[in-house]
């Protein structure tokens, strides 16, 4: 009896020995890991299990693994995180999830307001539903969403209720309120944002739309009316010159209070927030924003083509060290909505999102959201994805064997 | 005295005429691209070039055209510059179908400035589709209608003959004529020409072209779609993929494509997601059997790892062998030939300022085909400017932008 038992443990251990252990289905090797949330800055390989991160290690066998890529001379990074995406309904025309955002590293999108609570459905069956890219969404306090001016100024289709009704019933795709194009002199629209928000226990975000003779100011909005973690969105606009004073440009006051009291600055880079006499002034006055976001939409595409590795470079053209901006890219608007850990880090066991990029280096023109340039020597490009532990994007097909080497293959895996 | 006064203020008038005239000539250009390498197949040109552009028309091409008459200058001499490019197979029903892409930002960013849609949409759908996305798109988009008259729905309607409506699909083609040019059959699974017959009827019907996607089956063969059942100047789409049996055992074209090419059928490319195979395209262009036209069959899922877009489908072409003129030719005055739209594909002067401007890369580039397998190449293209109907619609170099330093003050009251 007892021989019996040991010898089906030692055929249990050769077996074991000799099987051809993939203990890994995917290899990232040799890359310059990134990874704020865990505070790594270095090369190291990243080994992917099914659809999540099993191991961020230095030198992982190579046998041991299904697919390996060789990642030297490319960053690794938590797949990125845009907080302010249009893929649903947008003034300038929306844009699909996939082409867009899982092409240049970008896992996670946050659909900034396009729907409310009347036709967030909608764009649950015909967009969130049917993206590989995870797309998460600030609801409208507008009940339409972004359906135009007039119907964006229609106080009896912003409430509070309904919209926290639709929050609870999808409380892991809707991550807080937008509120935004509303130009009445009076804070209805921030007020009822601000209530769902409470409801719910969800941040709002808000555009910087204000205009000075509706008698409200940036700064009381930023004082008196946000909660510690709520967002002010495309700051580096020109609006009533928030962030900067016309004269002098100098960083307002106000605006290093609000961030005491724990507001947070989104880029929003959009067709009409991120302008060069801005943001490099506040840059040079230390007013970096907290998250890198995009509001790429079918205006801003082609203008300053503002998609996650464009803002991460022309923030790194303002002096922002790339690590900095991988952080504020992946880490802190994970947080921000309240999605971290699982979201923005390569921690071990979270979902495999990952992006590969690329720092050329050369002479690059980048244009602000007025067409106008500034000229820098690094640009960031996005050069492969992996989201939910499968490559969807790969550029130069570094994760594929050449063709003829390849047999009679149809789609390889 | 009257008179003498008229006289003299017609003479007056005479000779400021005839000074003004040279004047004349020396139009105030809008845009000025200096020093190309211009290729133009249409007008075989192929060398350093000026173009003039006025309004929303090509003015002038032509050696050292003089800066001083131009509102606005770009120099070119890095680049290469083509006609707008046509894209003959592409998908940008962008909210019918579920494969869709909204055009422009693939299109103009890839110096396409006319798009086909190869059948997205059949004559239900058609009139949603323009109004949704063909009206408003910056991109000229054409189409070519589906005989399934629900459009690229799936085999429920795909593979159903009662879809087929030979005579609502003719009514919609002579409806639009500007837009429409021609009938696409795809995905009939049925072993039968029920297809094929019924959409050329239809082109038949409305005088315009068919372009065929193609399954063949027991009984229904490459061989017979080519010789039997296309007519000369009709397209088959989606040569290099991997159903057809047109390399004999030795990796050989077989005769038939030539036989078939002679009569007059048109090979197009349509990348997509599984219609381009190296195995299949380079034995075919080793042995000179190269594609009549260069087009993506651009949708959702051929986007992502094949990446087939137009400056990446092209650079393709081009590290498998072809000169750019070749791969130009095929872009633009081969399927503008192809849909009967002759005016298009050139940098005729006269014609739309369509314009399309491209950096050709040295390096170290991966390029895979639609089985994601790999080609190493050492040239890729990159679109850096477009020219649409005179505007300038993409430009990732920033070419035509001010310094932002220079750019006067920023304000939002502007």
């Amino acid at each position: 009896m007892m021989a019996r038992v040991l010898l089906i443990l030692m055929v249990g251990l050769a077996s074991r020995l000799t099987a051809p252990a993939q203990t890994y289905d995917l290899l990232l090797k040799n890359g310059h890991v990134i990874d704020p949330a865990n505070e790594i800055d270095g090369l190291m390989d990243v080994a992917i299990n099914g659809n999540t991160i099993s191991r961020v290690a230095e030198s992982i066998d190579s046998s041991s693994a299904g697919k390996t890529i060789d990642a030297s001379g490319l960053y690794v990074t938590p797949g990125l995180v845009d907080l302010h995406a249009h893929p649903y309904l947008c003034n300038s025309g929306p844009l699909f999830p996939d082409d867009v955002w899982l092409t240049t590293g970008t896992t996670t999108l946050v659909a900034c307001g396009d729907a409310g609570w009347r036709n967030f459905d909608d764009f649950k069956a015909k967009i969130i539903d049917k993206a590989q890219a995870r797309v998460l969404a600030f609801i409208n306090i507008v009940g339409k969403g972004i359906a135009g001016g007039p119907a964006e100024h229609d106080l009896s289709d912003m409430d509070p209720e309904k919209t926290a009704a639709k929050i609870l019933e999808y409380p892991d795709l809707i991550v807080g309120i937008k509120t935004a194009h509303y130009n009445n002199p009076d804070w209805i629209a921030i007020d009822r944002s601000i209530e769902a928000g409470h409801l719910t226990d969800r941040p709002i975000i808000v555009d910087s739309g204000i205009l000075s003779n509706t008698g409200r100011t940036t700064r009381e909005k930023l004082l008196d009316k946000f909660r510690p973690g709520d967002m002010h969105t495309h700051f580096y606009n020109d609006r009533q010159v928030e962030v900067v004073s016309r004269f002098g440009g100098k960083v307002q006051p106000y605006m290093w209070e609000a961030r005491r009291r724990g507001v947070l600055f989104d880029m929003g880079h959009g067709a009409g927030s991120f302008l060069w006499p801005v943001a490099s002034k506040a840059m040079k006055g230390g007013f970096q924003p907290d998250t890198i976001s995009t509001d790429l939409h079918q205006k801003s595409i082609r203008a300053g083509a503002p998609d996650m590795p464009n803002c991460i470079s022309k923030m790194m053209l303002l002096g922002m060290p790339f690590g900095e901006a991988i952080r504020r890219s992946t880490v802190t608007p994970a947080e921000s909505i309240q999605k971290f850990p699982e979201l923005g880090t390569l921690g071990k066991g979270q979902v495999a999102d990952v992006a590969v990029l690329k720092i050329e280096r050369g002479t690059f023109a980048f244009k602000d959201a007025w067409g106008n340039k500034k000229m820098g020597s690094r640009r960031v490009r996005a050069v492969m994805t992996v989201r939910n532990g499968e490559i969807v994007f790969d550029e130069d097909g570094l994760g594929f064997p050449l063709w003829a080497e390849a047999g009679e293959y149809d789609q390889i895996p | 005295m009257n008179r003498f006064i008229l006289s003299t203020i017609t003479a007056i008038g005479l000779v400021l005429c005839l000074t003004c005239s040279p004047l004349a000539a020396q139009e105030i250009i809008d845009i000025l691209l200096k020093n190309a390498h211009v290729i133009d197949p249409h007008n075989e040109r192929n060398g350093r070039f000026d173009i003039a552009i006025i309004g929303n028309k090509i003015h002038k091409v032509g050696k050292n055209l003089p800066a001083s008459h131009a509102k606005r200058v770009i120099d070119l001499s890095e680049f290469y510059v083509t006609p707008g490019l046509i894209d003959l197979h592409a998908h940008f029903d962008a909210y019918g179908a579920d494969l869709n892409l909204q055009p422009d930002h693939h299109s103009l960013t890839n110096g396409v400035t006319t798009a086909v849609d190869a059948g997205s949409s059949g004559h239900k759908g058609f009139e949603k589709f323009k109004a949704e996305t063909i009206d408003k798109s910056k991109t000229r988009l054409l189409a070519l209608l589906n005989i399934v008259g629900a459009g690229m729905y799936g085999p429920e309607v795909e593979d159903d003959p009662k879809q087929m409506d030979v005579d609502a699909a003719v009514r919609m083609v002579k409806k639009y004529p500007d837009t429409i040019v021609g009938i696409k059959t795809a995905h009939y699974e049925p072993a039968n020409w029920t297809a094929v017959d019924n959409a050329r009827e239809a082109a038949e019907k409305s005088n315009t072209v068919l372009m065929v996607d193609f399954r063949p089956k027991e009984g229904r063969g490459y061989r017979e779609l080519l010789l039997e059942h296309m007519r000369p100047g009709d397209m088959h789409t989606h040569v290099y993929s991997r159903r057809f049996d047109w390399l004999d055992e030795n990796n050989k074209v077989k005769s038939y494509m030539w036989e078939a090419r002679k009569k007059g059928v048109l090979f197009d490319v349509g990348h997509g997601n599984g219609s381009f195979y190296y195995r299949k395209a380079v034995p075919a262009l080793k042995e000179g059997f190269l594609p009549d036209t260069i087009s993506t069959d651009i949708h959702k899922r051929s986007i992502m790892l094949p990446r087939a877009n137009m400056a990446t489908t092209m650079s393709k072409f081009l590290n498998l062998g072809l000169t750019m003129e070749q791969i130009i030719e095929r872009t633009t005055v081969a399927p503008a030939k192809a849909i009967r739209r002759t005016e298009l594909g050139t940098l005729s002067e006269g014609a739309d300022a369509d314009i399309a401007v491209f950096r050709l890369s040295e390096g170290k580039f991966g390029f895979l085909d639609s089985g994601r397998a790999k080609m190493i190449g050492d040239k890729k293209l990159f679109c850096v400017l477009t020219v649409r109907n005179g505007a300038i619609v993409w430009d990732t170099e920033g070419l035509a932008a001010t310094e932002f330093t220079n750019a006067g003050p920023y304000t939002n009251f502007r």
